[in-house]
């Protein structure tokens, strides 16, 4: 039986590739357990590098969700700033967003789409 | 044609040949990468074998566990980061050899395999519990998030040419590259195109691997190896070996895309030897072209830069090889065109 999955274009078989990642974590799992095991549970080295800071709550020390994509978004400024001023939260203009994209693939289609 | 059981049992030995093959190699590489490098500094450089005695020095340390890690998550990264990049290599030819899971895979799920070992990388470093893992981890998704585009549009480029002159050809076969390379295919349009889209591949697979002036997400003078920053013992030694293999699936990415050119139809009429010596001569000159393209890619970009802010990579691959993606993507298309 055939289990690849097929497009006019692309073909990739997921049964296939989950036997060899399932092989190749065995493989990874088995390096793995050659290596020393033993640490000295509760004691200084447990503890997070900080690098000479006070150390702070949990939650301080983590990067917050809302700056994850900070770096991405930095750069990117201009684009997103752009793009939330469209986000303005009142439904007509969502409504009027959508008409006009409806609107201009309709012409796009009728121009050059369908047989 | 393998059927059945056979072909199952065949995949399963291949995975582990296919890591015997790699852990090892990608370890010489860096061996290799590090001896170049100190030559290129006017340093002597540690022996070409080192990487292989920090590994082993690496196993025989200490795997320490933060006290406020997921434990199940921080120790299984490294694990999923190895074999997954492994795995990949199953998809990619090896000089003469065809890929071992030759049609069952094609170009467009390589890219989004190699994915799968930066997240593990991501989870690690979010799983430590530290405030440098967690930065680190969070550069990490952004410098994924930024060569993602030029890499697509590098591979749909060449893809769309292939796909025009030979549309009954699975295009995005990696087999399909090494039956028409490109260089043979373009027109003089094509051929800068290629170009361009070559230097825009070796600048996102420094990035890929990351490597000066990539590796912010490691950045030791700011954030103390960052993702990495609690890893030790076989935690790190993992991540260390797939590193090492990564290193070879772009290098090899590379070379099948590039340069799937072999010895033996050069030589063949002149010289005679069996076609299992040919085969032992192409594959030597597989892992020579790997080398060199590794020289290019990291050796020396990373001897001659310094590393970039955050922003810069962003503005790097979002702005400059983007554009010089889409620049090579309209030459390629006049290529077609004309």
């Amino acid at each position: 039986m055939n289990l690849d999955f097929l497009t006019p274009y692309g073909f990739w078989n997921p049964i296939l590739w989950l036997l060899v990642i399932f092989v190749a974590l065995l493989v990874a799992y088995l390096i793995w357990l050659r290596g020393n095991s033993r640490y000295k549970k509760g004691t200084e080295q447990t503890k997070p590098f900080l690098s000479g800071y006070a150390p702070e709550s949990k939650e301080a020390m983590m990067v917050s969700a809302s700056n994850i994509y900070w770096g991405f978004t930095s750069t990117l400024k201009g684009y997103y700033n752009f793009l939330r001023k469209m986000h303005t939260g009142d439904i007509r203009d969502y409504l009027g967003w959508y008409v006009g994209i409806v609107a201009i693939m309709l012409i796009l289609y009728i121009l050059w789409g369908g047989a | 044609m393998l059927t059945g059981a056979f072909e199952v049992i065949w995949y399963i030995a291949a995975s582990f040949l296919i890591s015997l093959f790699a852990i090892p190699f990608g370890l010489l590489t860096k061996g290799i990468d590090r001896k170049l490098a100190a030559h290129m500094q006017w340093r002597v450089g540690p022996p070409v074998w080192q990487p292989f005695w920090d590994v082993k020095k690496l196993f025989q340390k200490e795997t320490i566990v933060p006290e406020d890690a997921i434990s199940w998550l921080y120790n299984a990264a490294p694990i999923l980061c190895l074999a997954s990049t492994v795995t990949i290599l199953l998809y990619i030819p090896l000089g003469p050899f065809p890929p071992i899971l030759e049609g069952h895979g094609d170009v467009i799920l390589i890219l989004y395999l190699l994915t799968i070992p930066s997240l593990a990388m991501v989870a690690g470093g979010f799983a430590s519990s530290s405030p440098f893992a967690s930065v680190g981890a969070q550069r990490e998704m952004v410098l994924m998030m930024s060569y993602e585009f030029p890499l697509a549009a590098t591979v749909i480029a060449l893809v769309w040419k292939i796909s025009s002159l030979y549309p009954q050809e699975a295009a995005f076969s990696l087999t399909a590259f090494a039956r028409h390379p490109i260089w043979n295919i373009m027109g003089p349009f094509g051929i800068v195109g290629a170009i361009v889209l070559l230097i825009v591949l070796l600048l996102v697979t420094t990035g890929e691997i990351t490597k000066v002036p990539f590796d912010i997400a490691e950045a030791e003078t700011e954030i103390a190896e960052g993702v990495f920053v609690e890893y030790s013992g076989r935690n790190l030694g993992l991540f260390y070996l797939a590193d090492a293999v990564k290193t070879v699936v772009m290098s090899a990415l590379i070379v099948a895309i590039f340069f799937p050119y072999n010895l033996s139809p050069l030589l063949t009429p002149n010289i005679s030897i069996p076609s299992w010596g040919w085969a032992i001569v192409d594959f030597l000159f597989f892992l020579l072209k790997l080398e060199i393209v590794i020289f290019f890619c990291m050796t020396f970009i990373r001897v001659s830069v310094a590393r970039f802010r955050v922003d810069q990579v962003v503005k790097v691959y979002w702005g400059y090889l983007t554009l010089a993606s889409l620049l090579a993507l309209i030459l390629i298309a006049l290529d077609v065109m004309l």
